[in-house]
């Protein structure tokens, strides 16, 4: 079967490990809890990140994350929190211009009256640091993010893409010991985007800086990060290496925001091991617990499963790692790579994935995928 | 064939878009060019006229003819406008100064706000108030409530009223337009606050801040009606030249060389000063 390298998570390249696990993190916020006019925007969350790591924070918008990120830099006080530590400093009374932290802005907040030789400089102009040094060490940032010939240019010059890449030179020349960086690929187009996925990737690696970076791209998180928090109304909904959040979303929310495309509500009535017998209406399906809590017998719950591992067939296989469900064909829907292929069963309408186009011909008279594939989850 | 297609397709264009092609059409332009015109002439043939009646012998009768440097000389030989010119520069560039220092501080403070549209009103409607009214209001409470003695202070004191508005209103447009973020940003990159300020909020404002300065020294310079009342025995160049131009026939061509001469210094001194504001300073 073909696969494509985005949407599994078996092929994604092997990831250097996390740094061993006694070193003392290097960001710590414990217990925060955030509001804004009486709106909560973070309720007790608590993320710590080590040394080197590339940290994602994924929710859609008013999950908190930006809120969480404004906290983290200083730029936001805190309604509560437990403790907020920068490199074991206690950073809670430290403000946002002292911290050692920098962020590249969602709009990269550009100085328009500066060239961008001098944009890049402000964090060691202001740190007084002789002109002579600021210059080189600026240019080397240019030469890093590819714009070593625009110094000289004025802000609203650039292209987007450009003006992104010095928004991260200027965020990255103090050196911090945090790079923040809020969704700084939002406002690029797809291939840009792309592209800089991989070099912001590489020049984490190169510089071993930690990186906490937001977004509210599923690919994007997948793509980049050592460990993602995926955040939902101010809290964290799952928390862990990209594998285990798409592999095994704990709550249907998770699942359909990781991309789960079948979901549908049942309840469970037995668990032997790690298998979760559920039941939907008459049919009895077998899949795997990925709940945070162990599952209680009788309870609700929500199933999900990937379309790519759903498998249309004329007759029904057996075996009795398998579920199977009669089915009766719907449209198809091009997608240039593969087909999605809409079918109807007595549960709830599926969607099944087919990369070879070829083999969607005729009329498919059950859908079938396996144990392991079929995600029991917290409604 | 082709041109018919053309003509044909933009009669039809003209017809969908009525409005476009009213701003667009010939008359309009034409009557635009017209009053354009009417009105610049309106501004500098008297200016000119007055510049060409100061090298005439008798300014009063109408007639330029003949010239002489007469008026010129008499006023050279007559110091008593001296002072008052003097008076009126160190006033007025003292005006200008403290309202780019109160606009800045005030204007820069207001797009804070969450609700400004109150404070701006506020601030802004002495603009409507009548100069008289505020000259008399302000002499009544000075002189009468307060029993203080006025001079060169009350003036400044009603100068700076004058002027304040007009200065806030420049520096609004610049700082309202001003992005936040930046502060941010800068403050993220390790600015203090003064630094942010230096750095990054003052250069975006500048051209408000000296617009402002301008303003308030030109409002202050030429301001008479307030002066007249809070003047107290003190005398600036509009005080002079009124009561010259008012009481004494004799003096009247004076005032004419006397305006030239400011005229002629103030034009190029202010084209240059927003020549460098609004064309060098943008492009560096």
């Amino acid at each position: 079967m073909l696969s494509d390298p985005i949407d599994s998570p078996t092929s994604a390249p092997t990831r250097r490990p996390s740094s061993p696990a006694p070193t003392q993190p290097i960001l710590e916020v414990i217990d925060a809890t955030h509001a804004y006019d009486g709106v909560v925007a973070l309720e007790n969350v608590t993320v710590t990140a080590a040394p080197g790591e590339f940290l994602t924070i994924l929710g859609e918008s008013g999950s908190g994350k930006t809120t969480l990120l404004r906290l983290i830099s200083g730029l936001e006080k805190p309604y509560r929190i437990g403790a907020l530590r920068l490199g074991g400093v206690d950073v809670r009374e430290v403000p946002a211009f002292l911290r050692d932290c920098t962020t590249v802005f969602q709009n990269y907040a550009l100085f328009p009256h500066l060239t961008v030789g001098a944009n890049v400089e402000y964090g060691l102009k202001v740190r007084g640091i002789a002109a002579a040094e600021r210059r080189t060490r600026a240019r080397q940032a240019l030469e890093l993010v590819q714009l070593a010939d625009m110094y000289d240019r004025k802000i609203h010059q650039l292209s987007g893409g450009q003006r992104q890449r010095v928004a991260l030179a200027r965020a990255l020349v103090p050196q911090p010991a945090i790079l923040l960086l809020d969704e700084p690929l939002g406002a690029l187009d797809e291939k840009l985007r792309v592209d800089m996925q991989v070099e912001l990737l590489e020049l984490q690696k190169r510089l071993g800086m930690t990186f906490i970076y937001i977004t509210h791209s599923q690919e994007e998180a997948l793509t980049m990060s050592d460990r993602i928090i995926l955040m939902r109304k101010g809290k964290i909904e799952q928390e862990g290496p990209p594998t285990t959040i798409f592999d095994r979303p704990v709550s249907s929310f998770a699942a359909r925001f990781m991309g789960v495309e079948n979901c549908f509500d049942a309840e469970l009535t037995g668990v032997s091991g790690s298998d979760a017998l559920i039941r939907v209406g008459d049919h009895h399906l077998i899949g795997r617990w990925s709940g945070r809590k162990p599952p209680k017998a009788g309870a609700k719950v929500a199933v999900g499963i990937r379309a790519e591992r759903l498998r249309l067939a004329r007759a029904a296989p057996t075996g009795p790692d398998l579920n199977v469900l009669p089915c009766r064909g719907g449209g198809a829907i091009y997608k240039g790579k593969y087909l999605d292929r809409a079918v109807e069963t007595d549960v709830a309408p599926m969607k099944a994935r087919i990369w070879d186009a070829s083999a969607a011909d005729g009329e498919p008279s059950c859908v079938w995928w396996r144990k392991d594939d079929c995600i029991v989850m917290e409604p | 064939m082709s041109t018919m297609t053309l003509t044909q397709d933009r009669a039809e264009r003209a017809q969908t878009k009525r409005h476009s092609r009213l701003g667009q059409s010939t008359g309009w332009i034409t009557l635009a060019k017209v009053f354009g015109v009417v009105a610049l002439a309106m501004i500098y043939i008297p200016l000119l006229w007055l510049a060409v009646m100061s090298f005439a012998a008798s300014p009063l009768s109408g007639v330029p003819f003949p010239l002489t440097l007469d008026n010129y000389r008499q006023l050279g030989g007559d110091g008593r406008w001296l002072p008052p010119l003097w008076t009126s520069v160190w006033l007025s560039g003292l005006v200008a100064l403290v309202c780019m220092l109160i606009a800045t501080v005030v204007g820069r403070s207001i797009t804070r706000m969450r609700r400004p549209g109150g404070v701006i009103l506020l601030t802004l409607l002495p603009l409507f108030v009548p100069g008289l009214t505020t000259g008399a209001a302000l002499f009544i409470f000075l002189r009468t409530i307060l029993e203080l003695k006025l001079g060169i202070w009350s003036i400044f004191l009603g100068q700076l009223v004058w002027a304040l508005p007009f200065c806030m209103l420049l520096i609004l447009v610049i700082a309202s337009r001003f992005d936040l973020r930046l502060l941010e940003a800068a403050e993220d990159l390790g600015a203090s606050p003064w630094r942010r300020f230096w750095d990054i909020e003052m250069p975006i404002l500048r051209p408000g801040i000296f617009g402002a300065g301008i303003f308030g020294f030109l409002l202050s310079f030429n301001e008479l009606p307030r002066s007249l009342f809070l003047r107290g025995l003190e005398t600036t160049l509009p005080i002079y030249n009124w009561a010259m131009a008012a009481s004494q026939q004799s003096q009247v061509p004076i005032i004419f060389s006397l305006t030239t001469i400011i005229l002629a210094v103030t034009l190029p001194v202010m084209g240059a000063f927003f020549w460098v504001l609004f064309v060098k300073l943008d492009k560096s």
